[in-house]
């Protein structure tokens, strides 16, 4: 019998991090903006990376963007993801500024379609009453 | 060029035994690089009036009980006979392990103190190396923990394929660099591999941890502890061995430090805001130097680390490292001790051990013949790092 497995890890919401999870229950796509120098942070932060800014708010964005980078987790290393390896870990640059990565997974399955500048969108995993997981897969 | 070059010196160095796991408790292991480091000096504890460690936890979920998980200043303070009057201590977690070196220099330069004693102790907690147990990811985490992407070498491993992907490298390439280390650790009778050879075919063949990355591009983890002494170059001069002295330093000191900024641009920014202090401060550059001693966590780090020092131009490290160029016998020795890779994860400790040994023409079968100065760079370019230049003259 293979030993039960503990869930996945669940984001641990945060003041910071509201608006996004909020956003995602409701299937949409949202990144932290500054409202002065119009910089996309992600993760969101309490300062703009670019302007150090303090007015940053969330704003809807396209949910397209290409693969900049991947690989193949092999370890079982995570706890909940035992029975997952191997699977996918996508970097998502987003269409929407340079270097505006998101992390991804997939399943083994989809490796075949998976390049580097592979163009993908997101998708929205229900995972429970609170959390949605954004996700993407190529187009 | 910084005005402190040459006035110090490392005058000593002390390694405990590295095991994977000890049966001697973190505290003792560190008390015997100490006492070894002090030995190979020609010192005795009751010099030491100076101390500084870098006692950061070794891995997620490890505990922090001093003298089992970490060695802080003050169990050193409790547990050796040092000068009765402790004169300065350091305790630092920003940089990397050459960072509480730095400090000390500064404090030697400074007349706070006479003698210090740096270490760098290493636990390696039983279980899956890195693990992630927790139910909940808070801050950054809880944009990647949800995803199974917590591990550091996921990181890599991305940053590894989208340097091949740019740039043409394959692991064929990267195979030169991880077996010429191990043939440096068989010249090394500290190295946890001392006596295993590994062949082309073996890395080839071995398992993956996380595409592009094999086990063997990853540091094998040690329980251990190495430990130096500095003084300054007046009192160095009495001592046991030739002393190497400081010429120069530099650390990490680039904005936009977070695995969510892993990309390769990001690494040469951080590694060469690093170089360029190393460089300015000894008065030296790349090609000045006669070996280097280049942090390997995992295997791509020291190709990032010859780009980002200027020891080859971006993204031609992969061709750079072959044709025998980074081989004792070459152009540019690279890791002649065998690295963390296949002398065990010592956070950088080992690379600033081989460096003295080189400079200092202690570094028995694996000498460079006539090396005058070597440096040695710790941590991954991203995130943090510290190096120092050393050399055989003042």
């Amino acid at each position: 019998m293979p030993k039960e497995q503990q869930p996945k890890p669940l984001p641990a919401v945060d003041d910071l991090t509201r608006p996004f999870w909020e956003a995602a229950a409701r299937h949409q796509l949202v990144i932290q903006r500054c409202q002065e120098c119009e910089y996309f942070n992600h993760p969101p932060r309490p300062v703009c990376d670019a302007c150090q800014s303090q007015r940053l708010t969330f704003v809807p964005v396209s949910g397209r963007g290409r693969v900049y980078t991947f690989t193949v987790m092999h370890q079982p290393n995570i706890a909940g993801f035992e029975q997952d390896i191997p699977y996918l870990n996508l970097l998502i640059e987003l269409e929407e500024q340079p270097r505006l990565f998101m992390v991804s997974y997939l399943p083994i399955s989809a490796k075949a379609n998976i390049q580097i500048g592979c163009a993908v969108e997101v998708y929205f995993e229900p995972v429970d009453a609170e959390i949605t997981l954004p996700q993407f897969r190529p187009v | 060029m910084w005005t402190g070059k040459g006035k110090t010196a490392i005058v000593g160095i002390g390694y405990s035994e590295l095991t994977r796991h000890s049966q001697k408790p973190l505290g003792l292991l560190a008390i015997d690089a100490c006492r070894a480091a002090l030995s190979d000096a020609g010192l005795q504890s009751e010099q030491v009036d100076g101390l500084a460690t870098y006692p950061e936890l070794p891995a997620l979920g490890a505990g922090s009980r001093d003298g089992e998980d970490i060695v802080s200043v003050l169990y050193m303070i409790n547990h050796l006979p040092l000068a009765p009057d402790i004169r300065w201590y350091a305790q630092i977690e920003a940089g990397m392990i050459a960072s509480p070196v730095i400090e000390s220099v500064h404090a030697l330069i400074a007349g706070a103190c006479n003698s210090v004693l740096v270490w760098r102790a290493l636990h390696q907690p039983r279980g899956r190396y890195g693990a992630w147990s927790n139910t909940r990811a808070a801050g950054e985490s809880q944009f990647m923990a949800p995803y199974g992407c917590t591990s550091i070498f996921q990181w890599h491993a991305m940053q590894w394929q989208r340097y091949m992907h740019t740039y043409g490298a394959t692991r064929e390439h990267l195979a030169t660099f991880v077996v010429n280390s191990r043939r440096n650790a068989n010249l090394n009778p500290r190295a946890f591999f001392s006596t295993t050879p590994m062949s082309h075919e073996d890395y080839l063949a071995s398992r993956w941890i996380a595409e592009p990355l094999c086990l063997f591009d990853c540091d094998i983890p040690v329980e251990g502890c190495v430990a130096l002494v500095l003084t300054t170059t007046e009192r160095a001069r009495d001592l046991r061995h030739p002393p190497a002295y400081v010429a120069g330093y530099g650390q990490n000191t680039s904005r936009r430090r977070t695995l969510f900024h892993y990309a390769l641009d990001d690494y040469m920014a951080c590694g060469a805001s690093l170089a360029q202090k190393l460089w300015s401060s000894s008065g030296l550059g790349p090609h000045d130097m006669d070996a280097a001693e280049l942090y390997d966590g995992f295997s791509p780090s020291t190709l990032y680390w010859l780009e980002a020092a200027g020891f080859c131009q971006r993204g031609e490290a992969y061709a750079f490292i072959q044709d025998g160029r980074i081989t004792l016998e070459g152009e540019l020795p690279v890791n002649t001790f065998g690295g963390s890779l296949s002398e065990g994860r010592l956070h950088g400790m080992g690379h600033i051990a081989e460096a003295v040994f080189q400079v200092t023409g202690r570094a028995e079968q694996r000498q460079i013949p006539g090396a005058a100065a070597v440096c040695a760079i710790d941590g991954s370019p991203m995130l943090r790092g510290s190096g120092l230049v050393l050399t055989k003259e003042a």
